[in-house]
């Protein structure tokens, strides 16, 4: 009566779904990884409006251009890929004009919707968040590919479009740039910059 | 000590880490860190970096823009059946097993962007169903890639999305577009397996649905979080008025009983049963 196959489809189905005209496949591929999407664009643009136009903007190219994808990559490396590419997209288009996300945290705090996470968490994450501003965006975007989303370099040479040994190095490049910046989270796990020599012998 | 002297700036200590430093100058890093505690500390540090970042808990997408991509996919789904037409194609595709969609009766346009798989766990859990023998699993990490096993699954515990996403899409596309039946059958608890499954057959070969109220969509959306609804039908439960409703979950589809109480805050079902 029902179709049994169809109740756990691959991406790659139901990509495949989608391009043979199935209305349904496409925002069930999506909103499989959606949270994933909506971080990555969170973190690269550090600004909640405009990751979501991001994301809106890639959901709609993916949505189109998916006949073009050959399966050289997995589908949600290709989807991510969409994704960075429209958030540096952006943030390239408003490099070009005036700041203007400068103190907006709050309203960060609302649109990103920690509500309900324990407060720990929230400021980890409100720390982690100032400190990738401090970030060129290409070396953002590589970071949080890599360390937040747990891609592989392989992997995310295709997201970011670029060779793995550049990745490596703005990964590497944006590690050391953070350093300064969060290593007062990490609290007693270690005794960084001899702030609290007390915990030196912590390893 | 040798090499003391010259301790390596932190960009090339994390190069260093990433592989990037190699021959000769690979080799003098190597040499610097096995005698100098500082450095390596510091190095220690760089990886602790990505073991933090690795740690942040991650953010589902806040439901306001849920919505927003909900009717943003629509209208690409209703420009592409437009064009479609344009061009003289069948409006009407073909569903997912080969059928073309309309011998279902309905069309299950379900916007998926609005609540994906991982809602459905939380969804369960926030209505007192995870004893559901079918729909508490994992279902987030079968589809979320080589990359996906580890780190979604700290997501935060979000309460179950709210109905009133369902309104930002237009009616021909609504994600509520379920087969909705009235009826007086009196479902029950022994019986309620066979009872489904010939209201499902009667849902088939009706064809035709109609519009459920809006209490009963509200009921429907937090009830079933992410599960597909595949069939709705406002009976009765031991002579009592109930809301059955049949959803496909990953690992197999599900009937829910909902009491006259289902509504926006409260949903906490009567009594499941799995379908085959």
């Amino acid at each position: 009566m029902r179709d049994a196959v169809e109740q756990w489809p691959s991406d790659a189905e139901l990509l495949r779904r989608h391009v043979a005209g199935d209305d349904q496949a496409f925002g069930e591929l999506f909103g499989r990884h959606r949270d994933r999407l909506w971080a990555v664009a969170l973190r690269t643009i550090c600004d909640p409006e405009e990751a979501a136009d991001a994301l809106q903007d890639a959901m709609v190219s993916a949505f189109r251009r998916a006949a073009d994808f050959r399966g050289e990559s997995a589908v949600t490396t290709w989807l991510h890929r969409i994704v960075v590419n429209a958030a540096l997209d952006r943030l390239r288009r408003r490099a070009a004009r005036p700041a203007l996300s400068a103190g907006d945290e709050p309203a960060f705090e609302a649109l990103a919707g920690s509500a309900g996470d324990p407060a720990h968490t929230t400021d980890i994450r409100l720390d982690v968040d100032a400190a990738l501003r401090v970030l060129p965006p290409p070396q953002r975007a590589a970071l949080v590919v890599v360390d937040m989303l747990g891609f592989s370099v392989a992997e995310a040479a295709v997201i970011l479009d670029i060779s793995p040994g550049t990745v490596k190095s703005r990964c590497a490049r944006a590690r050391a740039r953070l350093l300064p910046h969060v290593s007062h989270l990490r609290g007693n796990r270690s005794a960084s910059e001899s702030v609290s020599p007390a915990q030196g012998g912590d390893t | 000590m040798r090499g003391q002297t010259t301790h390596p700036d932190t960009d090339v200590l994390a190069e260093f880490d990433a592989g990037l430093a190699t021959g000769r100058r690979g080799a003098r890093i190597a040499a610097h860190l096995a005698e100098c505690d500082r450095c390596r500390a510091l190095r220690d540090e760089l990886a602790g970096i990505s073991a933090l970042f690795a740690a942040v808990p991650a953010q589902a997408m806040p439901d306001r823009v849920a919505q927003r991509l909900d009717s943003a996919l629509a209208a690409e789904v209703a420009r592409r059946n437009d064009s479609k037409r344009a061009r003289g194609d069948s409006p009407r595709h073909r569903g997912p097993a080969g059928r073309p969609a309309r011998n279902r009766g309905w069309r299950l346009v379900s916007l998926r962007v609005l609540a994906p798989a991982a809602a459905v766990v939380l969804a369960v859990a926030g209505y007192g169903l995870s004893q559901l023998p079918h729909g508490s699993g994992n279902l987030a990490s079968p589809s979320s890639g080589m990359a996906g096993a580890a780190k979604p699954a700290n997501a935060p515990a979000l309460a179950p999305r709210s109905g009133a996403a369902a309104r930002a899409a237009p009616e021909r596309m609504g994600p509520d577009s379920f087969p909705f039946l009235t009826s007086h059958t009196n479902f029950l608890p022994g019986t309620l397996k066979q009872q489904v499954e010939a209201a499902l057959r009667v849902a088939e070969s009706a064809g035709a649905t109609q519009n459920a109220p809006t209490a009963v969509i509200t009921c429907v959306r937090n009830v079933a979080g992410s599960g597909t609804p595949l069939m709705v039908e406002s009976a009765r439960y031991q002579d009592q008025a109930a809301t059955i409703i049949v959803m496909r979950t990953s690992k197999g589809e599900v009937a829910l009983v909902a009491g006259a109480g289902c509504s926006a805050s409260h949903g906490k079902p009567l009594a499941t049963t799995t379908v085959p």
